[in-house]
């Protein structure tokens, strides 16, 4: 019998709610910050997102010294080295990232840079290489996936090797993360259901894992429940305020259950078929995470099946016996799958990305058994049994 | 000495001990078993392995000789390729005392990995081969997640092969 043991941390304050971004002022106040430089993307300027953050920090106290949108999808070293650039010669004093993972990524990078002096981000790659707190970081997600606001981890893009780099420090989680429904009001239909695929993953393999613990068991349903509850009304419904809070506040809830208690499988074949094929990563989690389901249930059916009541609420829970949970709550799964496909055509299965060929799975599972999430999945797998669980997601 | 200190007296006395037999069994493995030569195979010639328990030790060095095979490390790199370092001396006995298996242990944050951690999964996997051929199957158990489907034949065969290599690298002073 394994003797119980865990550690969870999570320091970031959640600002959360209607009007939420008005706060960011008066927080940075407290901080003794005057000068922030915001950092973000086209997109999240192009959506008028911007033009809001921009009026309400003009009606403040604390206006914002200097813009950064040139963050790309998928950030690199050099646009790292550009917003550090740009923050020390606007002589700024605190960081507001606004954007989804790779804008958020690209400010705690920034923030390593500006805080430690120098140019060679590529010495403090890695896990535990900073020593002291860095600048105060404000992270305000406009996708509700990624649960990069409260992680303690930034990947960016070394281009010239081609090779992402992880960093990973206590100093870089965020010191708050802000959470207002409007800068997720505008997110297409295929994006926002993918992304909360993302966060749903998340929360699953937080909970069904081998480094699961009773406080990020907590945050890991009540994260699935507000998924469950609320995906498919804001589908319905895009313009729903209330629903995207509670999916963002999921997304958040999500991250703070997975960076304390790690994911498993799926996020080890999705960061393969995400490096190999390109396809996005919530694409990866949605199609991945019902196969791998299947595949867990022979050693831990009981979790498993404990996510029913969050996933399909007390009367289907109460119905179904506790020997059919685990497959019931994998069948709730696929259904929530088969509607979003009906609402936004979020591809079922790998076949239908249309970016994984057959020919690809034994690439995809050669570098997944290597994947460092791998260990923390409850069952051991080889790479036939990858390559199994990969021609399953397949399709038909 | 109260009994806290004694007690942890003991346990650093069994860690180095174990860690001490762990290092020689993984070279001899390595030239006994196929897969754990086709796990190690792709990591280049002096690439150095540590295991050690924080700080400063006990623990093992061990080199890539190309090709999957290991030998134990002559001189020690100032900074070892990949260092899989026990925080505590408790935490590294749990492990080496069969109470926690590997992943477990990981999954329990008792170690820190310096290096790329998925060199650290191929270690875990050698390690997890080697327990499964040279413990009986009952203690293997419960340090691997999955105990293979090893036959009696094979498992006696190459348990009594690595152990002769153990026996005679002993008695070489290697």
């Amino acid at each position: 019998m394994t003797q119980p043991y865990y550690a969870f941390f999570c320091p970031v304050k959640i600002i959360a709610g209607h009007a939420a971004l008005e706060h960011i002022p008066f927080e940075l106040g407290a901080l003794s910050c005057s000068r922030p430089m915001l950092i973000t993307d086209k997109g999240v300027r192009g959506a008028g997102l911007l033009a809001l953050v921009e009026a309400i920090f003009a009606s403040s106290h604390v206006p914002i010294t200097v813009v950064f949108d040139d963050v790309p999808a998928d950030s690199s070293l050099s646009t790292v080295r550009q917003a550090a650039a740009s923050y020390r010669s606007h002589d700024c004093d605190a960081l507001i990232a606004i954007g989804g993972g790779s804008v958020i990524d690209t400010a705690k990078a920034v923030n390593i840079l500006v805080s430690e002096g120098g140019d060679d981000l590529l010495q403090y790659a890695g896990a535990h290489n900073l020593k002291r707190a860095l600048k105060p970081l404000f992270a305000v997600p406009t996708t509700s996936g990624t649960g990069s606001e409260v992680t303690m981890v930034a990947v960016i893009s070394d281009t010239d090797a081609g090779v992402k780099i992880p960093f990973t420090s206590y100093y870089l989680l965020p010191n708050a993360a802000v959470l207002d429904p409007r800068m997720t009001l505008t997110l297409p239909p295929l994006v926002t259901a993918a992304t909360a695929m993302d966060a749903l993953t998340h929360a699953v393999e937080a909970y069904t894992g081998m480094a699961a613990n009773p406080m990020s068991d907590a945050y890991a349903t009540a994260a699935i429940q507000k998924i469950s509850r609320n995906l498919l009304a804001v589908m319905d419904n895009p313009h729903d305020a209330h629903g995207r809070l509670e999916l963002a506040q999921a997304s958040t809830m999500a991250g703070i259950a997975f960076s304390n208690s790690m994911v498993g499988m799926v996020h080890a074949l999705g960061h393969s078929i995400g490096a190999l094929c390109h396809l996005p990563h919530g694409m990866c989690m949605g199609i991945l995470l019902p196969y791998v389901l299947e595949y867990n249930e022979t050693v831990g059916a009981q979790r498993i099946g404990e996510l029913l009541l969050p996933l399909a609420g007390p009367e289907v829970y109460a119905a179904t016996p506790q020997s059919r949970r685990a497959g019931r709550a994998v069948q709730v799964i696929l259904l929530l799958r088969d509607n979003l496909y009906q609402r936004c055509q979020l591809p079922r299965n790998l076949q239908e990305t249309g970016k994984v060929s057959l020919e690809q799975l034994e690439a995809i599972a050669d570098m997944a058994i290597n994947d460092g999430s791998i260990i923390f999945n409850p069952k051991e797998s080889d790479r036939s049994e990858l390559l199994a669980v990969l021609r399953r997601a397949w399709g038909p | 000495m109260n009994r806290h200190r004694l007690r942890l007296l003991l346990l650093r006395l069994y860690v180095t001990v174990m860690l001490w037999v762990v290092g020689r069994a993984l070279v001899a493995t390595s030239r006994v078993d196929d897969t754990v030569r086709a796990e190690l195979a792709p990591l280049p010639q002096g690439y150095q392995i540590q295991m050690l328990v924080m700080p400063g030790g006990p623990g093992f060095v061990v080199e890539c000789q190309g090709e999957g095979t290991l030998v134990r490390a002559k001189v020690v790199k100032t900074l070892p390729d990949l260092c899989i370092a026990f925080k505590h001396v408790a935490h590294a006995f749990l492990v080496l005392g069969f109470q926690e298996g590997t992943a477990q242990a990981f999954a329990h944050d008792r170690m820190v990995v310096h290096g790329d951690v998925s060199h650290a999964i191929r270690l875990v996997r050698c390690l997890n081969t080697m327990e499964s051929l040279i413990l009986p199957r009952w203690i293997a158990q419960r340090a691997v997640k999955r105990y293979p489907r090893l036959g009696v034949r094979e498992k006696t065969v190459k348990a009594a092969r690595i152990y002769a290599l153990f026996a005679k690298n002993l008695l070489l002073f290697k």
